[in-house]
């Protein structure tokens, strides 16, 4: 299947946050009040029933002037995604399409993907059984999965306005931000393409105008080391020499048997 | 030796039911389908009813999806002219128009010196509206001024909102400048 990507120019972008109020409307999403932060972001960043936000940056640029610089923070949707590596009940998955996603059956709340999380856009939703007792589950953006199942676009790209949201074949999507960027290296000469490698790519493409650093965001992403040594290694590993213990077990326990049974043979009862 | 006394459709019938079995049982149970048809999408089946934004001048298309008389998404209109489906952030909240507890359903009337509201039918509304306007408009009628006819009311306003379209404001212009109000005023203005 195709590879899809979201492009993101957020030099386009004039920060009307419809993509957030588009987001919340698709996906049945409770409104979530915050107090003032001091600046024009209404949230301090993306929640469990807050997908996608979008961030304000006060930025001094080099002639000492004030710049907002706006960027559509959601889930990244990796190439190699952290959550999905850490995930224990492989309830974070890879779609069909590609996208991260959360299979709301399987996830236990253990928050593992959370705080493994480069980007820090996944976040633990609490719900009440009919019992009332609260149980956890992770949620983050799904890039509109079943949309696109639909060969629809992504509720939050299919709001936008001013163009700075595209969303197609991801090949194009980088090409389209490769050529972006040559035409605004003269008004930003910082400006980047973020599609980091640390994380195996990355399913939204992002033409910044500015140092990822400038946005809040990791300069090189990486699945945490921990991680990878954890699942791919002492995982593994571990597996074997439970079953080389089981079957140790075992092998004492029928050798102990005939042992005792010899015992029992030769000695008689007592 | 037990005998066996199957008629032909019987021993179809057999045939088919064991087949059957077998294919489910061999074959196994597709459960990636049956999951792809228990989460429909949340618009399948819904019905589809073009309107105009209410919010502001512009007149953005949105369409409005209904299943059971609830509203369950609304969207920009791609086949509008004015925002090709494109909407910005008040515009895409319209879904809450309907579904806010805060909305008012009915006609509430609030009388002078008075700090309650009062729910009124539309009828007694309209007569009420009719009765108050034929009052402070036969009051304050000027028929001349300065030897020039102007038949007009200075005391009457007449504010129109976004969600009028081309038509009904021009109805309303009409009895406007027929009840002889001068001070028209349109939010399409912004």
């Amino acid at each position: 299947m195709a590879e899809y990507a979201k492009y993101v120019d957020v030099t386009k972008c004039d920060g009307c946050r419809a993509c957030m109020v588009s987001c919340k409307n698709w996906n049945d999403l409770p409104a979530e009040p915050e107090d003032f932060q001091g600046s024009n972001q209404s949230h301090a960043k993306v929640t469990a029933n807050t997908w996608n936000v979008l961030s304000f940056i006060e930025h001094e640029n080099a002639s000492g002037n004030l710049e907002y610089l706006f960027r559509h923070s959601a889930c990244f949707h990796c190439k190699e995604a952290a959550c999905v590596k850490v995930c224990p009940e492989d309830a974070m998955h890879y779609s069909e399409l590609g996208t991260v996603v959360v299979n709301d059956e399987k996830c236990v709340g253990c928050g593992y993907c959370v705080q493994n999380c480069p980007f820090d856009v996944v976040s633990l939703a609490t719900y009440k059984d009919k019992h009332g007792k609260e149980y956890k589950k992770a949620q983050k953006c799904t890039l509109c999965t079943d949309r696109i199942e639909e060969g629809m676009q992504p509720a939050c790209i299919s709001v936008c306005h001013t163009g700075a949201m595209e969303f197609g074949d991801r090949d194009k999507m980088i090409q389209k931000a490769e050529k972006r960027l040559a035409e605004i290296k003269g008004k930003f000469p910082n400006a980047v393409v973020y599609n980091p490698p640390g994380v195996g790519g990355t399913q939204t493409i992002y033409v910044l105008a500015e140092k990822p650093s400038v946005y809040g965001l990791p300069e090189n992403p990486k699945v945490p080391t921990s991680a990878v040594v954890w699942k791919d290694y002492a995982q593994p590993i571990g597996k074997m020499m439970l079953g080389a213990t089981t079957m140790a077990v075992i092998g004492a326990y029928i050798s102990n048997k005939i042992f005792y049974k010899e015992d029992e043979g030769d000695g008689g009862h007592e | 030796m037990v005998e066996m006394n199957i008629n032909r459709r019987q021993f179809l019938k057999l045939t088919g039911a064991t087949a059957a079995t077998l294919a489910i049982v061999e074959l196994g149970f597709n459960e990636k389908e049956v999951y792809a048809s228990s989460k429909e999408l949340k618009i399948a089946k819904s019905t589809v009813t073009p309107t105009i934004c209410c919010y502001c001048g512009v007149g953005c298309g949105i369409l409005v999806h209904t299943k059971n008389n609830q509203v369950v998404y609304t969207e920009g209109d791609p086949d509008h002219p004015v925002n090709e489906g494109k909407l910005c952030s008040k515009g895409t909240t319209i879904r809450q128009l309907y579904t806010t507890e805060k909305r008012v359903l009915k006609p509430r009337y609030r009388a002078p010196g008075s700090s309650e509201w009062v729910e009124k039918d539309w009828e007694w509304m309209y007569e009420r509206i009719a009765k108050r306007v034929k009052e402070t408009r036969d009051a304050s009628f000027i028929e001349k001024e300065g030897g020039i006819v102007v038949n007009k009311t200075e005391r009457i306003a007449s504010l129109g909102g976004a969600a009028l379209d081309n038509e009904e404001t021009y109805l309303l212009s009409k009895m406007m400048r027929g009840l002889g109000i001068v001070y028209l005023e349109h939010q399409a203005r912004i």
